[in-house]
C-alpha cells in the first residue's frame, strides 16, 4: 500500500545508472543463450568470458540489496596486520585497480612491517604501504605478486582483479560522482570483529544516506585529525574491522569509504560515516603518482599562515566566562566585519563556544585559509558576522 | 562435433539455463524497483520536513547532576564546571555534547517543541534558527520532565505547520522515518526504521527501530507521507533527565505520540511544567504478601487519603504488584498531580482508593518505620535496590 503511490504516480525514479546495471547484466544473459552453433573458436571465446563472469558475478541476483552487495563485496579485501590493545589487527579496504592498488584507512594495520590482503575468493596476497595521508587519515595499499608469477600457482589473481574506478579523470561528473541524496538506501561491505575468513562472504550492513556534513570528532581524547565532509550513515558501521568498507548506492556503485572509529564532539556519540567518493578519488590520483624524493607521506592540506582576525576578549577576573567582545582593532578583518564591542560571541563556524577558552580554541583550530563566521548576541538580538581574510600579499 | 565444443556446451547449459536465469531477473529487477521508489519516498519525506525543523543552540550552563551541589545563585555567580564534564554523576555513561539540537514548529505565532533532553544542562541563553534562517532568542516555556518534552517560545507569526498522524492509525512495521539537526550544519540527517511496538511506557510512548539518537531528539519522526507521527525522545523505565541516552543508535529508541503530546502541550503553554511524580512512601516487598507500606511523609497525598503502615498495595490503575520494581514500573512515567488508582488490602479487606501523586517539593519528610512488627510474617532479604529508599523515582 505505501508503494502504491509511487507506482501509480510514477514518480520519475533516477535510472540512468541503474539501466547501466542492465546493460551489463543484459550482455551476460545474450552471452548464455547463443543461437544455434557457430564457431568453435565463437564459442571457446564464448566460454572463456562466460567462465570469468560465472567467478566474478553470482548467477542471479536476488533482488534486494543483493547486486549492490556483491558488486561491492567483490571489490573490497580483508585486510590484516599490526594491532595493539584497542587498535585491532584487522579492518578491510577497497580494490582500486586492476594492478592492485587498495585504498584504505590509516591505522596501526598499515604501519606494520607485514600487510596481508585476501581478495573475496580467498586468495592471499602481500600488500605494502604506497603512501599515506595523516591529515585526510587514509592510506593506498599495493597487493604483491612475483614478476613470474602464475594464476594458476595462485600467487597471482584468478582472472582480472575486480576494482572500483578511481581514477575518474572530469571530477565532478556524473559517470564519476555518485551524489546521494537523504534518506537513499547505501550498503557496506567490510569485515567487523574479523568475522569472514578467507573466502568467506564479507559482513553486509544496510542502512539509509542520512546526511553529508563537515567531520568534528575525537579518538579517545584526541581530536581527529580529518575534518572533512563526511557521509553519515544509519547503518551501525562503528565496529571494529568496518573502517575502510565499501560504502555503495542501491545501483553497486562505489560511493564511500567507511572511516575510522571516532565519536562526535557535537553529539558525544559513536559516529558511523564515509569518507565521500571525491575524497577517495583526490586522494588516489595524488597518491598514484610517483613523488621524486620517493616519500610514503601524502601532504594535501596547503599550509596557510592563519590571519588575527583582530578580536580582543579579557582572559582575566573569574567572573569573565562568557565570550563578551573587549575590543576590535582597528582595522583588523573583524571590524571590518561589523563586530562591536560588548558583542556576546555564541558560536564559531558552527561551534558552539560558551566560554573564553572554548573561543580561543576554536579560533586556533579553525582551517586558517577560510573565513570565520561568528553568531554573535547584541541586546535581545541574534547576528551573524563573517569575517573575510584580509587581501593575500601580493608576492615580492 | 569434437569433444570440446561438447563439454563447452554442457558447461553453458549447466552454468544456467537462460529462460530461468531471465525469470529470476525480473523478479530482481521488480525487487530492486520497489527499493527505488521506496528510497523515492524516503527522500521526500526528508525534504518536505526541512520546512518544519528548526536548530536549536544552547550557550553555557552544566552537565545535569552538577548542579545538585550548586543552587541557583552558585550557577548565576559563574560557579560552573565545578565537575569534570566527562564524568557521568547520574551513571549512565552519557555527556551531553554541545551540539545543536533539533526542534518542530508547533503554533505559527511561534511555539516550537522539542526534547528537555537538550536543556538538561540548564542552559543560560536558548537561540533557534528557523526553517526560513531567521535567528531568534528564545524562551523555555516549560518542560515535562517524564515525557522528556520541552515548549519554546520565539517571536515570530505566520509560521509553517506540518501535518500530524493520528496515533489510533498507526500501525507497528509501517516506516518510520526521523530527521535532525544534531550534527550541525543546514539540513538535516535522515534515519530510517520501522515501528517497532506501540503503548509503550504506560501509553506515552510509540517505539521505533529508527537510530535515535542526540543527534534527532526532539526532532520529528514521520510516516511516508511525511505527517508526524510523535517527536523522540530519550525514554527509559527508571528514573533520571538522562534515562535512556546510553540506549542511543540500538535499534530500541522511543517517540512520544501526536495524542499525547496533544494533552501534554496545553499545559506547557500555561507554563506549568510536568514534574516527576512521588508517592511518598517507604515499602517493603515481601515473598507471597505484596508490597507492604512502612511509612508515609507527612504531609503526603497518600496520608491525606487514609493510607497506614501496614496496608499491602495489591494493584495500581488495575496492574497487580508482586513487588518493589512492579510498583516502580506503574508510577514512572505519571507526572505529579496525576490520580493513580490504588487497591490496598487491609485486614483481609480491599480499599479503592485513587491518590494523586506529589511532586518532590510538596512531600514532607519520612518518619521512622511505623509498620507494627508481626513475627509471623517473613521478611523478604532487602537487595541493594529496593532497600529502604522512598518509592520511586529516585531524586533527579
Amino acid at each position: 500500500m505505501i508503494y502504491n503511490k509511487h507506482n501509480t504516480t510514477k514518480q520519475p525514479i533516477p535510472n540512468e545508472p541503474r539501466a547501466s546495471a542492465r546493460a551489463e547484466l543484459r550482455t551476460h544473459k545474450n552471452l548464455q543463450a547463443p543461437n544455434g552453433l557457430v564457431l568453435r573458436n565463437m564459442l571457446f571465446a564464448i566460454f572463456l568470458s562466460s567462465a570469468f563472469l560465472c567467478l566474478l558475478t553470482p548467477k542471479t541476483y536476488a533482488g534486494g540489496f543483493d547486486h549492490a552487495f556483491q558488486t561491492a563485496q567483490q571489490r573490497a579485501v580483508k585486510l590484516y596486520g599490526l594491532g595493539a590493545g584497542q587498535q585491532v589487527g584487522y579492518g578491510t579496504g577497497i580494490i582500486a585497480s586492476e594492478d592492485g592498488y587498495i585504498v584504505t584507512v590509516l591505522s596501526l594495520i598499515i604501519s606494520g612491517d607485514r600487510i596481508r590482503a585476501v581478495t573475496a575468493n580467498g586468495q592471499r596476497f602481500e600488500a605494502e604501504l604506497i603512501k599515506r595521508d595523516t591529515d585526510q587519515q587514509l592510506a593506498l595499499l599495493k597487493l604483491k605478486w612475483p614478476d613470474d608469477a602464475d594464476a594458476s600457482t595462485k600467487n597471482k589473481p584468478i582472472g582480472p582483479l575486480p576494482h572500483y574506478d578511481f581514477s575518474c579523470q572530469e571530477l565532478p561528473s556524473e559517470s564519476c560522482h555518485h551524489p546521494l541524496l537523504p534518506g537513499d538506501w547505501i550498503v557496506s561491505a567490510g569485515n567487523p570483529f574479523k568475522i569472514a575468513d578467507g573466502a568467506e562472504q564479507m559482513s553486509l550492513a544496510h542502512g539509509v544516506f542520512s546526511a553529508r556534513t563537515r567531520l568534528d570528532a575525537r579518538r579517545r581524547s584526541k581530536d581527529f585529525r580529518y575534518t572533512g565532509d563526511v557521509l553519515l550513515i544509519d547503518a551501525i558501521t562503528s565496529n571494529p574491522g568496518s573502517p575502510g568498507s565499501v560504502m555503495v548506492n542501491l545501483q553497486g556503485e562505489l560511493v564511500g569509504m567507511i572511516g575510522r572509529l571516532v565519536i562526535s564532539n557535537r553529539t558525544h556519540t559513536h559516529l558511523n560515516y564515509a569518507i565521500p567518493y571525491d575524497v577517495l578519488a583526490d586522494f588516489y590520483l595524488q597518491a598514484t603518482q610517483a613523488s621524486p624524493d620517493g616519500t610514503r607521506e601524502l601532504i594535501t592540506k596547503p599550509v596557510v599562515e592563519p590571519f588575527d582576525p583582530g578580536i580582543r576578549i579579557s582572559h582575566t577576573g573569574f567572573r569573565t566566562v562568557l565570550p563578551f567582545v573587549d575590543r576590535v582593532v582597528r582595522n583588523s578583518p573583524a571590524k571590518r566585519a561589523g563586530l562591536r564591542k560588548d558583542d556576546l560571541i555564541l558560536s564559531v563556524n558552527d561551534h558552539e563556544v560558551s566560554d573564553v577558552s572554548e573561543f580561543d580554541k576554536r579560533i586556533k583550530a579553525r582551517d586558517p585559509a577560510e573565513s570565520i563566521e561568528l553568531i554573535i548576541r547584541r541586546k535581545r538580538s541574534i547576528l551573524t558576522i563573517h569575517i573575510e581574510p584580509p587581501e593575500a600579499k601580493t608576492q615580492p | 562435433m569434437n569433444p570440446r565444443t561438447i563439454l563447452i556446451l554442457l558447461l553453458l547449459i549447466s552454468c544456467q539455463s537462460p529462460s530461468a536465469y531471465a525469470d529470476a531477473q525480473k523478479k530482481a529487477d521488480d525487487d530492486t524497483a520497489l527499493l527505488m521508489a521506496t528510497q523515492q519516498t524516503f527522500r521526500n519525506v526528508a525534504a518536505s520536513m526541512k520546512s518544519y525543523l528548526v536548530r536549536i543552540d544552547t550557550v553555557g550552563g552544566t552537565q545535569p547532576g552538577a548542579q545538585l551541589n550548586l543552587d541557583n545563585d552558585d550557577i548565576k555567580k559563574g560557579k560552573r564546571r565545578l565537575q569534570n564534564p566527562f564524568r557521568d554523576t547520574l551513571g549512565s555513561g552519557f555527556v551531553i555534547a554541545d551540539g545543536p539540537a533539533t526542534g518542530i514548529v508547533y503554533s505559527r505565532d511561534g511555539y516550537i517543541l522539542t526534547s528537555s533532553f537538550n536543556f538538561a544542562r540548564e542552559p543560560a541563553l536558548i537561540s533557534v534558527t528557523l526553517p526560513d534562517g531567521r535567528r531568534l532568542a528564545a524562551d523555555l516555556v516549560a518542560r515535562d520532565h517524564v515525557r522528556k518534552l520541552a515548549l519554546l517560545k520565539v517571536d515570530a507569526d505566520g509560521l509553517p505547520l506540518p501535518t500530524w498522524r493520528r496515533d489510533e492509525d498507526v500501525q507497528v512495521g509501517e516506516w518510520a522515518i526521523a530527521l535532525g539537526l544534531g550534527f550541525g550544519g543546514r539540513e538535516p540527517s535522515v534515519t530510517v526504521g520501522v515501528i517497532s511496538a506501540k503503548n509503550r511506557m504506560q501509553g506515552n510512548a510509540i517505539q521505533t527501530d529508527a537510530k535515535l539518537s542526540p543527534a534527532n531528539y526532539g526532532g520529528p519522526v514521520c510516516d511516508v507521507f511525511g505527517r508526524v507521527i510523535g517527536i523522540a525522545v530519550p525514554m527509559a523505565q527508571r528514573a533520571g533527565e538522562l534515562a535512556g541516552v546510553d540506549m542511543y543508535d540500538c535499534g530500541v529508541g522511543f517517540l512520544v505520540p501526536e495524542s499525547r503530546i496533544k494533552l501534554i502541550v496545553p499545559q506547557l503553554m500555561a507554563g506549568v511544567s510536568f514534574q516527576r511524580g512521588w508517592l511518598g512512601i517507604q515499602v517493603r516487598s515481601v515473598p507471597g504478601v505484596g508490597v507492604v507500606v512502612q511509612s508515609i511523609a507527612d504531609p503526603s497525598p497518600m496520608r491525606d487519603a487514609g493510607v497506614l503502615p501496614g496496608d499491602i498495595i495489591e494493584a495500581i490503575n488495575g496492574s497487580n504488584l508482586r513487588n518493589y520494581a512492579d510498583l516502580a514500573k506503574q508510577i514512572y512515567m505519571i507526572p505529579a498531580g496525576q490520580d493513580l488508582q490504588i487497591r490496598l488490602s487491609r485486614d483481609g479487606g480491599a480499599i479503592e482508593l485513587a491518590v494523586p501523586l506529589a511532586s518532590a517539593e510538596s512531600l514532607g519528610s519520612l518518619p521512622e518505620a511505623e509498620e507494627p512488627f508481626d513475627p509471623s510474617v517473613p521478611v523478604e532479604e532487602n537487595t541493594p535496590d529496593d532497600q529502604e529508599e522512598p518509592t520511586p523515582p529516585a531524586p533527579d
